[in-house]
């Protein structure tokens, strides 16, 4: 049994085989086995909640003979409803997914936004992530440059 | 709280690597001052032309130009009473200077309506790609006696290079009728003996030839090429062409009437087949669904109706010589019909007002609307 402790004092406990999906964790339990309590003091209590949701559920289907196995089909339509998160979350759980060095997770949460960003102008990217355009003067005009055609 | 613009860079590299097509990324970049630093200009760096060597030591040279098919369309906040859309061919391969040309012929668009900005900015619209289309061009000059680069070859050019163009393959169809390939490092053109070609595809990265017969192989590059069968012929038509759709590879069987010569056939009636690649044949299909297909002159590619002009699918829009009024100046739609495969109506696109207005002229909403900035 690991305890996972989040940045504002949350802490979570997990099994062995759920804890090595973390490969940050992972390398942590082969440094220190003494410790009782890892703390992850870049990683928010909900936020962590969500990645150990995850990872519960993904370790689930790699065992053969498990009972609770899913089906691929099952485990896409369950990551489907998983990332039906607001952009604020999703960003959070990004950066935590790269911290705690959870490739699988990684993936699906950038395949994710990069589906959000496919065909959309600048402008609906900005909004829909609720980012500032923070273009100087000089920047403007070598991004209207670049976004235009001088047609002959 | 950090925002989307604190994103570290290999975080956000990770993301635009997913993104298919340039306009993607040129969005990205254009969203705040970190994305732009971190995004280069084109993870794949391609050159729009790839200079070809002449075929037997003359003086003049082909090179290879590029044309992205884009599909335009207003921003989803933005009122709209119906689905409109502007479908457009764009060659960018002189920079700071792009031409507009006809999605479905050569022809280049050169009379713009009186309030059509001189700077078009695209970024203000979704951006698709449907496809990209390759032609052969002359380099410095044509020699004398030659119309155009169709001496060469006739009909499609496809193309496959490495992501970072250092290695490339094209192949073309001689117009001997046989398959034509260069690859990088080649002096000149290899012609590929055992078929007589109606169309090409480059399709799920793999090359897909076919005949007249509809017999289709795959092309596997290699010295000597290798031809692989892929489906066996189907008895109809008198012209076979290659498009993907929905993710799929469609073979159109084009029939025509009164084949005098090339320049008097008309096409009357045209069949669908879907490719079933384990039993090795063309399957008829009887109707698109809300797929349309394009059939260019020098390439294909295919929309979703309802996403594109709000009108029915199950149609295809063909370039047909025969449409070619003698005498006459090319226009927008000039050498375009469409068929409708319900019903088996066809006709010019001209009678087809709302099918030919995705085309020409440049939909109002392109340029009266007067939006600030990026």
């Amino acid at each position: 049994m690991i305890t996972l402790r989040s940045s504002d004092g949350e802490t979570f406990d997990l099994d062995e085989v759920v804890a090595v999906e973390l490969q940050t964790i992972k390398n942590m339990m082969e440094d220190r086995c003494a410790e009782s309590v890892i703390p992850v003091p870049n990683v928010e209590g909900k936020i962590l909640a969500k990645v150990i949701e995850y990872c519960k559920k993904h370790v689930k289907s790699t065992a053969k003979a498990e009972e609770h196995a899913l089906s691929d089909a099952d485990l896409k339509a369950w990551d489907s409803d998983f990332i039906k998160l607001d952009q604020a979350t999703l960003f959070d759980l990004i950066m935590a997914a790269n911290y705690l060095d959870i490739k699988s997770l990684l993936d699906l949460l950038c395949q994710t936004v990069a589906d959000m960003i496919k065909g959309k102008s600048p402008e609906e990217i900005r909004k829909i992530f609720n980012i500032k355009n923070d273009f100087t003067p000089e920047e403007e005009k070598e991004i209207r440059r670049e976004n235009q055609w001088a047609f002959e | 709280m950090a925002g989307w613009s604190q994103l570290p860079k290999d975080l956000l590299l990770l993301i635009a690597q997913r993104l298919n097509t340039h306009f993607d990324l040129l969005s990205l970049r254009s969203v705040c001052s970190s994305w732009h630093a971190f995004i280069p200009y084109s993870l794949h760096p391609l050159p729009s032309r790839f200079p070809i060597l002449p075929t037997n030591g003359t003086s003049w040279g082909l090179y290879l130009s590029r044309r992205r098919i884009l599909h335009l369309r207003l921003p989803e906040s933005h009122c709209q009473s119906t689905t409109s859309s502007w479908l457009i061919k764009v060659e960018e391969d002189v920079p700071d200077m792009a031409h507009l040309v006809n999605p479905l012929s050569t022809f280049q668009f050169r009379h713009f309506p009186p309030n059509f900005p001189k700077n078009f900015a695209f970024s203000r619209f979704r951006v698709s790609e449907l496809g990209q289309e390759y032609v052969l061009q002359y380099m410095n000059h044509r020699p004398s006696g030659e119309a155009d680069e169709g001496s060469l070859h006739k009909g499609k050019v496809t193309f496959s290079c490495t992501s970072n163009g250092d290695d490339f393959v094209m192949l073309t169809i001689h117009v001997s009728g046989k398959l034509a390939m260069f690859r990088h490092g080649n002096k000149k053109l290899t012609l590929i003996d055992d078929m007589s070609c109606d169309d090409l595809i480059f399709f799920n990265g793999e090359f897909y030839a076919v005949d007249k017969t509809g017999r289709t192989v795959v092309v596997a590059i290699g010295s000597p090429p290798v031809l692989s069968l892929v489906a066996d012929s189907v008895s109809g038509g008198n012209k076979k062409s290659l498009v993907e759709s929905n993710g799929e590879l469609l073979m159109v069987d084009t029939y025509f009437d009164q084949v005098i010569h090339r320049i008097m056939e008309r096409a009357v009636r045209f069949k669908v087949f879907k490719l079933d690649q384990i039993r090795r044949v063309w399957v008829e299909i009887e109707n698109l669904g809300d797929q349309i297909l394009f059939l260019g002159e020098k390439s294909a590619f295919s929309a979703v109706a309802s996403a594109f002009c709000g009108c029915a699918g199950n149609c295809i829009y063909y370039t047909n010589s025969f449409f070619f009024p003698c005498g006459q100046e090319d226009d927008a739609y000039t050498g375009i019909g469409i068929f409708n495969l319900e019903n088996g109506n066809m006709g010019p696109l001209s009678s087809f007002p709302d099918y030919a207005k995705v085309i020409w002229p440049p939909p109002a909403w392109v340029y009266t609307d007067n939006i600030r900035g990026v």
